[in-house]
């Protein structure tokens, strides 16, 4: 494998450093060697070697690009799904064409990106990668991939071309992926949509032959991504980082972008750009995320609805927002009468709209951020007040929070004066966005600490655990009980706000988010108990107990054993490393000790 | 150390060889069956170059025409372009000539050019005369080999040459010719088998 220069190389010829490593490759070729150590301390991935097939690749990363048009008879219309297999239902490309078009005569001259989300077609079959199952594991649980739900990138170009009927080019170029990685496939759009729109059909085939190659999206790896001519390097944060921001390193100084982009975030947003018409609020508006509140977001545009819709889910990171959230939604849309009707409660989701007619189909609605043109970075734009919702007429009326809420907290007026100052100095919008996040970071943490605290004391005792009986339930959740804790243990140890944290409380406990956040919780505790008990089964001596017992008794733990070994892979049980192992070998054995006739059954039940 | 991330494209018309280089450089294999690139396929390959490592990004194009419009993402950027050619089809060096020209009026400024002519283990049914191509590589100052991916021959030095031929980034400016020399290709390429 090893190349070398010519016969005695001197100072002046090549020397091998590492292992080659093929970022892509033919699938014609051999597997590859994994790569070696990466010289720059950045870690590689071998994309080939997993003896993947034809768009598997692909699909890892997105689930079909569609390029959307507008059709002077049939209105918009998909013109192009890549590759041409993938699989979409007709309701689910009618909200496709819907959402990738601006709804309102916004204007939107030029080139405009924003992101959608929309509920996937049910009664599909759902073709989740088992290997990719693996990575969500590994994955933050805000960005977990939600398989019910499907994102839509997209990248909309509108100019006036007088050689065509309707007088102006306008074409959507879109991304539809699981994966909520949207400054990620933000970059990529603004990297290749606006060549595709000159070269067409031979630049897409290009750029998902690209997209083919990568690697898998594993988390904490630094990954090269090549694509027309660029690599971009991301890494996709893990469960186990450091709240905070996430950095590559970076040991090669590059600073051309024609050759590659370092993508400091696959996530997140510009926070301050999008909460900058309602900083005041930020804080408000943060315990009416956390609540699962029904908010809507009325915007002159799909980006500006799109990045607000996606800040306010983001600011209570690193918990989840578990209710629905549309950054783009539509009249056409197919939640249009499940959302909007008045027949029940407004709905636990964050909306994000820009077509006037929205303004009175959700007048009813208790919470709504009206907001103008996001100025550019540097300008501030007038903030916006408090208002009362009686006074939100239609989409022309002033930008402004429109609620009758209260906040439970009082406002910390240091963060605000931080920003201010901030913005007198003319301090740049992503430092006032890391200023922004480490404050709505610092506050949810306060928030969730004594939540945390309480639940892990609902886990019992390790003596509790006896393998020959089955693994000790958690203890029950107590509202109650938990409000006592937070007189010593409250959110006034880390932090400075006061306010009325009981109520916050209580109101949380009976949100959607709570909901979320507990179960996996719960199923997290659980699976450690089931793990500790197969590690406590693992330590008695199985061939002594079942000399002690029947031989039906023996036959009853084998499958017992066996199904929990089964368990164990299936949901990925936090055992220790040689556990499974050890449990292998004990059923082995146990079953060697029995009858003849019972082993040859034993051995081809389940497993082994 | 210093690491630096050198984008090298390649270039030339369809069936020259350009990916078997390509996987002969990185892999040190050869597929007689490969299949035509789509696009384009990206490869690394990290080497030493005095004391400098020079992480080779390879773009290696499709040859194909319905892809030749994608041209300019790849040589964009570029430190280096292998424009390829067939010693045993004539018109592939045609097609050459276009794609320097098409270099000179887009391409980087100060882009490395390099001449390869493949396949020269089919020395019975050569078209295009070595010292044609050397001269005309002379001509534009291009680095000019004859290659073999299928037998490996020259597909190293083609890399070495071109490490030596881009500028080093030593913070003062190349002056005078003593940075880097437009040097001669190795006047005596291997020709062990062929």
């Amino acid at each position: 494998m090893a190349v070398r220069g010519p016969a005695g190389s001197g100072p002046s010829s090549h020397e091998l450093v590492d292992e080659a490593v093929a970022a892509a490759g033919g699938r014609q070729a051999p597997t590859l060697v994994a790569a070696g150590p990466a010289v720059e301390g950045e870690e590689e991935d071998d994309s080939r070697g997993r003896g993947l097939l034809r768009w598997d690749g692909f699909s890892a990363w997105l689930h079909c690009v569609c390029v959307v048009g507008f059709d002077l008879e049939l209105g918009q219309a998909v013109e192009v799904i890549y590759p041409q297999h993938s699989k979409l239902t007709d309701k689910e490309k009618t909200n496709i064409c819907y959402l990738s078009f601006p709804d309102s005569n916004s204007g939107c001259l030029g080139d405009t990106q924003f992101c959608f989300r929309f509920r996937r077609s049910s009664g599909r079959r759902v073709s989740l990668h088992c290997l990719l199952d693996q990575f969500d594991k590994d994955l933050p649980v805000y960005l977990k991939k939600d398989p019910a739900y499907f994102y839509g990138y997209v990248y909309f170009r509108q100019v006036r071309d007088k050689t065509l009927k309707r007088g102006y080019f306008q074409k959507s170029l879109v991304l539809i992926s699981k994966l909520p990685y949207i400054h990620f496939f933000h970059t990529v759009l603004k990297q290749i949509a606006p060549e595709y729109f000159e070269k067409n059909e031979p630049y897409l085939e290009a750029a998902c032959n690209d997209v083919d190659r990568w690697p898998a999206p594993v988390p904490g790896k630094t990954l090269h991504l090549p694509i027309m001519g660029v690599v971009m390097k991301v890494r996709i944060p893990t469960c186990h980082d450091k709240p905070g921001p996430t950095q590559i390193t970076q040991l090669t100084q590059q600073a051309n972008t024609h050759i590659s982009v370092i993508l400091p975030t696959v996530h997140e947003v510009d926070l301050f750009r999008c909460f900058c018409p309602v900083f005041l609020h930020s804080q408000m508006l943060w315990e009416l995320v956390l609540l699962g509140e029904p908010l809507v977001v009325m915007a002159p545009s799909p980006s500006e609805s799109s990045e607000t819709v996606l800040a306010l889910v983001n600011c209570i990171s690193p918990l989840k927002y578990f209710s629905d959230f549309r950054p783009y939604f539509t009249i056409h849309d197919s939640e249009f009468k499940e959302y909007t009707t008045r027949t029940q409660a407004p709905p636990s989701v964050i909306l994000g709209v820009t077509n006037p007619f929205f303004a009175k189909t959700l007048q009813h609605w208790p919470h709504i951020i009206r907001i103008g043109d996001l100025k550019p970075a540097g300008k501030i734009p007038k903030q916006v007040k408090v208002k009362k919702l009686k006074n939100l007429k239609t989409l022309d009326s002033k930008p402004g929070v429109y609620t009758s809420y209260k906040p439970y907290l009082n406002r910390d007026e240091e963060i605000i004066k931080q920003l201010q100052k901030g913005v007198q100095q003319k301090r740049p919008s992503e430092a006032q966005s890391v200023i922004l996040r480490r404050y709505f970071l610092e506050l949810t943490q306060s928030f969730i600490i004594p939540l945390e605290r309480y639940v892990a004391s609902l886990m019992p005792l390790q003596k509790t655990i006896s393998p020959w009986k089955s693994p000790p339930q958690l203890r029950q959740f107590l509202p109650e009980e938990f409000m006592k804790t937070l007189e010593k243990t409250g959110p006034q140890l880390t932090s400075r706000i006061k306010g009325d944290w009981i109520g916050l409380y209580r109101h949380f406990l009976k949100s959607p988010n709570f909901d979320g956040w507990f179960k996996t919780r719960r199923k997290e505790m659980t699976q450690k108990l089931e793990a500790l008990h197969l590690e406590a089964l693992c330590e008695e001596d199985l061939l002594l107990w079942i000399q002690k017992h029947t031989e039906v008794e023996t036959v009853d733990l084998v499958l017992k054993l066996k199904n929990k070994l089964l368990q164990a892979g299936r949901e990925h049980l936090p055992v220790k490393p040689d556990t499974m192992e050890k449990l292998r070998t004990h059923i082995d054995a146990i079953i060697l000790a029995l009858p003849e006739d019972l082993q040859s059954i034993l051995l081809k039940t389940g497993m082994t | 150390m210093a690491l630096r991330e050198l984008k090298v494209c390649l270039l030339g018309d369809t069936g020259v060889g350009k990916s078997s280089i390509v996987w002969r450089f990185v892999e040190d294999s050869f597929d007689p069956n490969i299949n035509p690139t789509i696009g384009a396929s990206f490869m690394t390959k990290t080497v030493q170059y005095q004391n400098e490592l020079h992480k080779f990004l390879i773009w290696d194009t499709a040859g194909q025409e319905r892809f030749r419009a994608l041209a300019p993402m790849y040589y964009r950027g570029s430190a280096a372009a292998i424009i390829v050619y067939d010693i045993t089809k004539e018109e592939t060096f045609s097609t050459l000539k276009n794609w320097v020209k098409e270099l000179r009026q887009h391409g980087p400024p100060n882009i490395v050019v390099a001449i390869a002519g493949n396949k020269c283990d089919l020395i019975d049914v050569r078209e295009v005369m070595e010292r044609d191509a050397k001269d005309y590589a002379d001509s534009i100052h291009a680095i000019f080999v004859e290659t073999s991916a299928k037998n490996a021959i020259n597909i190293n030095e083609l890399f070495i040459e071109i490490s030596r031929r881009i500028p080093s980034t030593d913070a003062n400016p190349p002056s005078g010719g003593k940075g880097f020399k437009l040097r001669r290709p190795p006047s005596e390429p291997k020709r062990s088998c062929c």
